[in-house]
């Protein structure tokens, strides 16, 4: 496996590309299927940075509080997500679209500050349980947790985006799939059909918390340190543009999405600091120029009708000028 | 194309100065690299490559820019001396983090294990360092941090310097000063809770205050963006402290000021690093008056080469240099000075050299490195008189 990747590595090497960025890719090709589960549910649910960042801190808190291994650390974050994730979809879900876009919004705010926080929270309770100014560091607040080892490997990821895709693929031939795609096209048709819409939507939620924790556990083992500025609503959006860029009509969009946006800023590192810009560009002309993403195979399909039809009535054209020549 | 523009500004600046340069020289005139403990180097190549992360994008590009530009500034005096020996370039390759530890790490693993440079320069903040300097550590190269402020940076190994002052070597002598020229026994605190620059800064202020006997009457927190602070600084100025004590950034520290004194507060009020800032006093006005500030250094400093660093800095760039980008400059000499005294490219050689500079003369001061790698060099502690920074004593102190 290691040999495997090295390969891989040497191979994206010229573009820049480096084992770091790779696994970051990796990252962000998980966080991709989290929000591709809500958008193909027709759910426009932000909430995912916020459950990546429960799942980075439960899942640190298991291995550096507690010694665990990472995989018990990734269990645990994935779990913590998910009964997090119950009681907030419960309320959230009868929303709709743009609101429901919002009140997640909200939710990863709520998470922010209460991570920031958390520190003071408890201390201030132990201050009030003992009275005497009790000072309490767990989370540390803005510092982040830092001297998290790197062991996050390459493989694991490969292993682990292998696994959500065999799901995903699993998924959409099952009864849940075909139940999910109804909600997207018509909640009301589906629900009269005798589809249980607001079960299926909590399950979708909790599956997307779940892979998005997933993703945290991993990448809080990557970049050492964590600190809650780094799941914002930038995170949410960064998130939001793997599904955009890649494209929602099947699963395979948002995991090229989200690796192509992982590679993006290292690939055009020769652009120093217009980087963003380019990445703005680039993004802003598949919004418009393929509006289904890059990975779409019913507008590829499109397109080349469209092709061949154009390439026909030319032919026609010159046949017909042909034969109207003397 | 900007790279290749600011080259030629750079050329035609040096093109038209050299000869004023050559009539101003003078026996006594300040000028960098002047320490003489190691000899002129032999074996060094023709080009050496040394690299530097800073935020160059993003909303950390107000830090990041101006400090690659000191970096370039000192790497032309450098080249334009022949510090590293005739005929020895030194090159520096500039990387974007945009404040995110992805690219941190990215960028680091490219300029160690990909261009294979000597030293790295950065990154800009404490927390792209705690991501990406585990990397130069790994393989070896010599990581200098000019603006990582931090607890625990150079505890992530031997090969990770900085020489950007931490809060906690800043704030205790400030806080020792302050207590004794106005007699403090208890204050009030009030920090930003959701930044790590103010939050560290706001534990050195608490350690330093217990330290000094100082009581702390009452601590509020606020966040970044908050613009009306009377709820808090009211709970704290209706227990009668003898002086505020305020952990913040610039934008929020001149509100603070000004809410205070409107408050009818008259007692000093001590700030950390973000008050270090000509801004805050210009945005504050009469309010700043009797603001305390410890500081690793500012444009007020008297020290001639650091007099001569704000000067050149501005003649090139059009703006004053900050605390950062003095730090930034002289982490590219001390870097420089330390490839020049190894006379050699290892970067182990390069990295034992750079933990022996002992008393090198620099804008910030004498300067030496501690035997964790931090820096030491005297901070100075001043009080805001009429919009402007005077050096903390009774005399200035008393009105």
């Amino acid at each position: 496996m290691d040999a495997l990747t090295q390969a891989l590595v040497d191979i994206l090497r010229p573009l820049g590309i480096t084992e770091p960025v790779l696994q970051f890719m990796l990252v962000n090709a998980i966080l991709g299927i989290s929000i591709y589960l809500t958008l193909y549910t027709g759910m426009f649910s932000l909430a995912n940075a916020g459950f990546m960042a429960i799942g980075a801190y439960a899942g640190v808190a298991a291995t550096q509080f507690l010694g665990m291994p990472l995989w018990l650390g990734l269990i645990i974050g994935m779990a913590v997500a998910g009964i997090i994730s119950l009681p907030i979809g419960l309320p959230v879900l009868r929303l709709k679209d743009i609101y429901l876009a919002i009140a997640t919004i909200g939710f990863g705010e709520v998470v922010i500050i209460l991570l920031l926080n958390f520190d003071e929270i408890i201390s201030s309770i132990a201050t009030a349980l003992q009275g005497e100014r009790v000072r309490i560091r767990l989370l540390e607040g803005a510092r982040g947790i830092k001297g998290i080892p790197k062991s996050t490997e390459t493989w694991m990821l490969f292993a682990f985006l292998a696994l959500l895709m065999f799901l995903l693929w699993r998924l959409h031939k099952s009864r849940l799939g075909r139940a999910m795609a109804a909600i997207r096209e018509d909640e009301r048709a589906a629900a009269n059909m005798g589809i249980n819409v607001v079960y299926v939507k909590n399950v979708v939620f909790v599956m997307s918390a779940v892979v998005a924790a997933s993703a945290g556990v991993f990448s809080a083992h990557l970049t050492r340190i964590i600190s809650p500025g780094a799941y914002g609503f930038d995170k949410a959006v960064d998130i939001l543009s793997f599904a955009v860029l890649g494209g929602t009509s099947t699963w395979v969009g948002p995991i090229v999405g989200g690796l192509v946006m992982g590679a993006l800023p290292e690939v055009l590192r020769f652009l120093n600091d217009l980087r963003g810009v380019f990445i703005g560009l680039i993004l802003l002309g598949v919004i418009l120029f393929l509006p289904g993403g890059l990975i779409n195979p019913a507008g590829v399909r499109l397109l080349l009708r469209r092709a061949r039809r154009a390439l026909r009535r030319r032919a026609d054209a010159a046949e017909r000028s042909s034969h109207a020549a003397p | 194309m900007s790279l290749l523009r600011r080259v030629l500004v750079v050329l035609l600046i040096a093109a038209l100065s050299a000869p004023v340069a050559v009539v101003a020289q003078d026996e006594e005139e300040p000028q960098m690299g002047q320490w003489e403990a190691c000899a002129d180097p032999e074996n060094l190549p023709e080009v050496v490559t040394i690299g530097a992360i800073f935020g160059q994008s993003g909303n950390i590009s107000v830090y990041g820019i101006p400090q690659s530009q000191a970096v370039a500034l000192a790497v032309n005096q450098i080249n334009e001396a022949e510090y590293l020996g005739e005929g020895v370039t030194l090159e520096v390759i500039y990387e974007d983090s945009a404040g995110a530890n992805e690219q941190a790490i990215a960028a680091m693993t490219k300029l160690v294990e990909e261009d294979g440079v000597v030293a790295v320069l950065g990154p800009t903040l404490s927390s792209e360092a705690f991501s990406a300097d585990p990397i130069a550590q790994e393989n070896g190269v010599p990581v200098m941090g000019v603006s990582n402020t931090a607890a625990g940076i150079t505890d992530m190994g031997e090969f990770v310097f900085r020489d950007s002052l931490p809060e906690a070597s800043v704030i205790p002598g400030t806080v020792a000063q302050a207590t004794e020229i106005f007699g403090l026994e208890k204050v009030g605190v009030l920090y930003g809770n959701d930044d790590d620059f103010t939050i560290s800064g706001y534990d050195v202020f608490v350690a330093a205050l217990e330290e000094n006997e100082v009581e702390i009457l009452d601590e509020a927190t606020f966040a970044r963006g908050d613009v009306d602070f009377n709820a808090q600084l009211t709970q704290l100025l209706s227990l009668e402290p003898d002086a505020l004590v305020v952990s913040a950034l610039a934008a929020e520290a001149t509100q603070i000021i000004v809410q205070a004194r409107q408050l009818g507060f008259e007692g000093p009020i001590i700030g950390g690093n973000g008050f270090n800032s000509p801004a805050v006093l210009a945005n504050a006005g009469e309010a700043s008056n009797g603001v305390v500030v410890g500081a690793a250094w500012n444009i007020a400093s008297p020290d001639p080469l650091s007099v001569l660093f704000a000067e050149e800095y501005e003649e090139e760039y059009g703006a004053l240099p900050d605390q950062f980008t003095a730090q930034a400059y002289t982490g590219a000499w001390l870097m420089a000075t330390a490839i020049r005294c190894a006379d050699s490219t290892d970067s182990a050689d390069v990295r034992d050299a750079l933990a022996a500079i002992t008393d090198f003369p620099s804008p910030l001061g004498v300067f030496s490195f501690d035997e964790n790698r931090n820096p030491v060099h005297d901070p100075v502690a001043q009080i805001a008189k009429d919009g402007a920074f005077a050096v903390l004593s009774a005399e200035t102190a008393g009105e």
